[in-house]
C-alpha cells in the first residue's frame, strides 16, 4: 500500500517545513490505519534525510494524515544546536557548546568504516543512527569489535579514514544528536 | 639492533629508559593513559599513544592495547619498565608473538621465577640457601600449622604470585597462624588473582641485600655487586645504597656468585635481582628473583658506571654483554633515597594533587630520577613515588652527608602535597644507619615515636 503525497515547502518565520497531506486518507479500519501509519512514518523519514540538518520539529496528524516537518533555516551548513538532556554519558571528547557528540575509539586499534573490504560503510554522512547501531569496526590484536553509537542522531562527518590506527578515545564519527521534544 | 623501541610504563622510569633509548640512537614511542596526557615521557618521546583510561586495567595493564600501538608505530621491541606487565610471561610471550622483541627474560623463565614457591625450590636445586620452609605452596590449614611448627616461629606467609614486598604477613606464634593463613590467602586472591601462599622461617633483625645480575643470550652472566635495602616500610623500600656496609669481602663474593649460579641455572637473558635475607649471624638465604628492572638500579649504575638499561636493550637485540666480570669495579658509594608523595604524620597516607613548586636538587654527584614537575598532576592512579634522589661519593660518610644536602634542597610544594622528605633525612640521621648496623625493623622503631611532619 502506498501512500500518495502531496508535498508543499513553505518558509516562514525563520523555519522552514514540509507539509504533507494524504488525499486518500480516510477513517477506516483499524488495520488500514495502521498501515497508513507505518507509510507515513517511513516518508517522514524519508523526508527528515532530505536536509543535511536535523529537523526541529516533525507534527503528525492521523485522520487525513498530515505531516510538518521544521528546520531552522541557517546560514552555513552548521546543524541545529540545541544542547542534549540525555542521560547517556557524555563521552569525555563531547562539545555542549556545539551540541555535537563524537562516536570514540573504545581502545587503541584499526578503524574499519565497512564490515569488509569493498562493501558499503556502516554508516555515512547524512545517515541518522540509533543508540547501539554498529557505526564501526575496532580491530585490536586481530580481534573484530563493533563500535557502536551511544546517541541517537545525524552522521556529520566521517573523521577518521577506513583502515587507520586510532588511539584511546580518538573521535570517529561526529554526531548531531535528535533534538527531543 | 632496534630503530623503535616502546616504553609500556609510565612515570619516572618510562623517562629513564627513553633517555637511555635516545642516547642509543633509536625512536622511542610512549604510551599513556588519560591521567597521564601531560607527562615528562609523552613530551620526551618521538611518539605518544593514547591507550586507556587512568585505571591502569584497562591502559597500562591492557596488553592487546600496548600490542596494537606498538605495531601501529613501527615499534621493534618493547620496555616493560618495572611494574605493570614487566614480570608477566604471558605478556612477554604475546610481544614475540606478534613479532616484537620483549626487553626481559624469556617467557618461561618468568613464568618459573614468578611462582614464588617454584623458584624457592629451583634456587635451592641449584645449590642457593634457601630459608626453611614449605616445598611449593601451602595446600591446606593443617599443612601450614605442620610446616610452621616444622621451621619454628615467626614464620612468614607470602603469596606465590607475589613480590616487590606485597603479599605478605610476618607470624609469630601459632595462635596468629590461620587468621593470617586466610587473611594472606584473601588478599592474594583479590591483588595477584592466585590465592597460593607458602610459608618460610622469618628472620628477625635481618637486612636486606640484593645482587644485581645480567646475562647476555651467549651465555654470559655477570654480577654487578650487591644493593642494601634495609630500611624498609612495610616490606617497601625507602633508602637503598651500594655496596652494603659492612659487608665482609668473603661474604659478599659468595653472596654475588650464588646469584650469578641461580642465574644460569635458569637460563636467565637481560637485568635479574637476586633478593636475600642475611641475618645477624652472617648466613644468607635468598628471598626471591626479579625478573625486571629494579626501581633501585641507579645505585648500582652510579657505583659501576654501567648503563643498566643500554645493556637489558643491547642484550635484547641479540648482542653479548659489553663488559666481562673482571671489567666490573665499582667504586665508591652511592645511596638512592624515594621521595614519595606520602605523609609520615598521617602513617605514610597517599598525598595526590598539584605541584605548584618542584625543584630537585643538583650539584656535584647529585642524580634526580623524577617525572615531575611544576603544574604536575599527582594523580591517585598510580604509586606514590615522586623522585629518586640518588648521589654518589667516594666513601660512605660522604655520601650520607651529600644526600641530607641534596634533600635539604629538594623543593616540594602543593596545596595537598606532603612528602617523604624530611623523613628520609631523619632516616638518615640515625645512629644506627650512620654506622651502617641498621636492620630491616628500623623504620619501626622510627615510627613508633613522633615523626616530623613532611612538607
Amino acid at each position: 500500500m502506498t501512500v500518495g503525497v502531496d508535498k508543499k515547502t513553505h518558509q516562514e518565520n525563520g523555519r522552514k517545513s514540509v507539509t504533507l497531506i494524504n488525499p486518500h486518507a480516510f477513517p477506516g479500519s483499524a488495520e488500514a490505519s495502521r498501515a497508513d501509519l507505518e507509510a507515513v512514518c517511513r516518508a517522514v523519514r524519508e523526508l527528515a534525510g532530505l536536509s543535511p540538518q536535523l529537523p526541529t520539529r516533525i507534527r503528525l496528524q492521523h485522520g487525513r494524515t498530515s505531516v510538518e516537518i521544521d528546520w531552522p533555516v541557517t546560514e552555513g551548513p552548521q546543524p541545529p544546536v540545541r544542547p542534549s538532556t540525555g542521560q547517556a554519558a557524555a563521552a569525555p571528547d563531547d562539545e555542549p557548546e556545539s551540541g555535537l557528540r563524537y562516536v570514540c575509539a573504545p581502545m587503541v586499534g584499526t578503524f574499519y568504516q565497512a564490515p569488509e573490504p569493498g562493501s558499503p560503510p556502516f554508516v555515512s554522512v547524512g545517515d541518522l543512527v540509533r543508540p547501539g547501531q554498529t557505526v564501526g569496526i575496532l580491530e585490536v590484536m586481530k580481534m573484530m569489535s563493533t563500535i557502536e553509537a551511544e546517541v541517537a542522531g545525524r552522521v556529520v562527518e566521517v573523521l577518521v579514514p577506513n583502515g587507520t590506527s586510532v588511539e584511546y578515545q580518538q573521535r570517529l564519527i561526529t554526531v548531531a544528536p535528535a533534538t527531543e521534544g | 639492533m632496534f630503530t623503535t623501541v616502546l616504553v609500556a610504563n609510565r612515570g619516572e622510569v618510562a623517562l629513564r629508559i627513553a633517555r637511555t633509548c635516545r642516547e642509543l640512537g633509536l625512536r622511542t614511542v610512549a604510551v599513556y593513559s588519560t591521567a597521564d596526557r601531560d607527562s615528562a615521557v609523552v613530551r620526551f618521546a618521538d611518539r605518544a599513544v593514547r591507550i586507556g583510561p587512568p585505571q591502569a586495567r584497562g591502559s597500562y595493564l591492557h596488553v592487546p592495547s600496548v600490542i596494537e600501538a606498538a605495531i601501529a608505530t613501527g615499534a621493534e621491541a618493547v620496555h616493560p619498565g618495572y611494574g605493570f606487565l614487566s614480570e608477566d610471561p604471558d605478556f612477554a610471550e604475546i610481544c614475540e608473538a606478534n613479532g616484537l622483541t620483549f626487553i626481559g627474560p624469556p617467557p618461561r623463565v618468568i613464568e618459573q621465577l614468578g611462582d614464588k614457591a617454584m623458584a624457592r625450590t629451583l634456587m635451592a636445586g641449584a645449590g642457593l640457601p634457601v630459608l626453611p620452609g614449605s616445598t611449593g605452596a601451602l595446600a591446606t590449614p593443617g599443612d601450614a600449622k605442620e610446616t610452621a611448627q616444622r621451621v619454628g616461629y615467626p614464620v612468614i606467609l607470602k603469596a606465590v604470585a607475589g613480590g616487590g614486598g606485597r603479599g605478605m604477613a610476618v607470624v609469630r606464634s601459632e595462635e596468629g597462624l590461620l587468621p593470617a593463613y586466610h587473611s594472606t590467602r584473601a588478599h592474594a586472591r583479590a591483588v595477584f588473582g592466585d590465592e597460593r601462599v607458602y610459608l618460610e622461617r622469618f628472620i628477625e633483625d635481618a637486612r636486606h641485600i640484593e645482587v644485581q645480575v645480567v646475562c647476555d643470550r651467549h651465555g654470559a652472566a655477570v654480577h654487578l655487586g650487591e644493593r642494601d635495602c634495609s630500611v624498609q616500610r612495610r616490606h617497601q623500600k625507602l633508602i637503598e645504597e651500594s655496596p652494603a656496609p659492612n659487608l665482609p669481602q668473603e661474604l659478599r663474593e659468595r653472596m654475588c656468585q650464588a646469584a650469578v649460579r641461580g642465574a644460569l641455572a635458569v637460563g636467565y637473558v637481560g637485568a635479574a635481582t637476586f633478593e636475600f635475607v642475611l641475618t645477624p649471624d652472617h648466613r644468607f638465604y635468598l628471598m626471591e628473583v626479579n625478573c625486571r628492572l629494579q626501581v633501585e638500579h641507579p645505585v648500582t649504575e652510579m657505583v659501576t658506571g654501567i648503563d643498566l638499561v643500554r645493556e637489558q636493550i643491547t642484550v635484547a637485540a641479540g648482542r653479548p654483554l659489553s663488559f666481562r666480570q673482571d671489567e666490573v669495579r665499582p667504586r665508591g658509594v652511592a645511596v638512592e633515597c624515594r621521595v614519595n608523595a606520602e605523609d609520615p604524620a598521617r602513617g605514610f597516607a597517599p598525598t595526590p594533587g598539584l605541584l605548584t613548586e618542584f625543584v630537585p636538587p643538583g650539584g656535584p654527584f647529585v642524580r634526580v630520577d623524577t617525572h615531575a614537575y611544576p603544574g604536575w598532576l599527582v594523580g591517585p592512579d598510580y604509586d606514590s613515588l615522586l623522585a629518586k634522589t640518588v648521589v654518589w661519593a667516594p666513601d660512605r660518610a660522604q655520601a650520607l652527608a651529600r644526600m641530607d644536602r641534596a634533600l635539604s634542597e629538594f623543593r616540594i610544594d602543593g596545596p595537598a602535597v606532603r612528602t617523604t622528605g624530611a623523613f628520609l633525612r631523619e632516616a638518615l640521621a640515625r645512629p644506627e644507619f650512620r654506622a651502617g648496623t641498621h636492620t630491616t625493623g628500623l623504620v619501626a622503631r622510627m615510627t613508633e615515636e613522633p615523626v616530623a611532619t613532611g612538607r
